[in-house]
């Protein structure tokens, strides 16, 4: 049973967070103008088909604008926090180029992007157990090396409590 | 009675104005693409805004950029008109700086007043060369 639509990858979660285009903290807006007819127009409509939900998904608070067939030439704008205004002339690019160069001159570069993720590893510890909102693990007999969980393994006869309270109650 | 309130969380967007009615305000709608959480679809949410316009110079139509305003000016009011992108009726193409209505330009783009004698030789000739390819056909 396949998915709905012309190219359903485009709606699955492992397509949209392989986008690598984060923007930098600066990017409030971005404004994309491009044509529905004309060669020209192509890579900018591949752009949006395409890499417009990666890079949405990866910025959500981006606030994202497509305007079609205002003007003759494709562009994009950005507009930042400090009140400048980036914009891209993409006459005549494929959507990969588009991507690249936006990447180039507004993206977290890799390795900013590599320290924020240690830095969110380092904030939680992976040995620790308890919700599954906070640690990998629910209960200790989760862990590796600890004592099986009692409703897939019955405890040895030492460990249950009747067995200790009848030793206790003969001596 | 002011309360105090958290500061204002959209600091510049972009949206269409929808209403001029009130004096000096303009009524903006923004749209926000949201993923809807089980088609894995964007879809446009829209929300109106406010915005100060001392000037009163937008019409029904325009896109425009506003700012935050650093306290809000009123108890809808928290945003002032910062630029017009695009006036409606009069887009102007920001690549060329021409005006253009759609997919064409609204005046002549070709340089034909200010052509020296070179250029005009060099263009009859070209044309002498489409005229004899033609008649070849």
């Amino acid at each position: 049973m396949p998915m709905k639509g012309r190219f359903p990858v485009r709606r699955t979660l492992q397509y949209l967070s392989q986008g690598d285009v984060v923007f930098k903290s600066s990017v409030k807006v971005m404004t994309v103008n491009y044509n529905t007819a004309g060669e020209l127009s192509e890579g900018a409509r591949k752009f949006v088909f395409f890499n417009i939900p990666q890079i949405q998904y990866k910025n959500p608070w981006v606030q994202i604008m497509l305007f079609r067939n205002m003007t003759p030439s494709p562009f994009l704008r950005f507009y930042l926090d400090n009140g400048e205004q980036v914009l891209v002339d993409v006459e005549d690019k494929t959507n990969k180029e588009i991507t690249e160069h936006v990447k180039k001159i507004l993206g977290k570069s890799k390795e900013t992007l590599e320290k924020e993720e240690g830095e969110r590893k380092k904030l939680s510890h992976p040995a620790t157990f308890g919700p599954k909102k906070y640690h990998l693990r629910e209960c200790m007999c989760e862990i590796e090396g600890q004592v099986p969980c009692p409703a897939f393994v019955p405890l040895p006869k030492e460990m249950r409590g009747k067995y200790k309270a009848a030793m206790k109650n003969e001596a | 009675m002011s309360v105090p309130r958290g500061a204002i969380h959209a600091k510049w967007i972009v949206g269409k104005v929808i209403g001029t009615k009130m004096q000096k305000t303009a009524k903006v709608r923004v749209t926000r693409l949201v993923l809807d959480p089980y088609l894995l679809k964007f879809f446009n949410k829209r929300k109106t805004y406010f915005a100060h316009d001392p000037l009163q110079q937008c019409v029904v139509g325009d896109i425009v950029l506003l700012k935050a305003l650093p306290e809000r000016r009123s108890k809808h009011v928290k945003h002032e008109l910062a630029e017009i992108v695009f006036k409606v009726g009069n887009v102007i193409d920001p690549i060329t700086g021409k005006p253009c209505a759609g997919t064409r330009f609204l005046e002549n783009l070709s340089d034909s007043e200010n052509l020296t004698e070179a250029d005009t030789t060099y263009l009859s000739e070209k044309l002498q060369e489409l005229k004899v390819r033609s008649t070849d056909k």
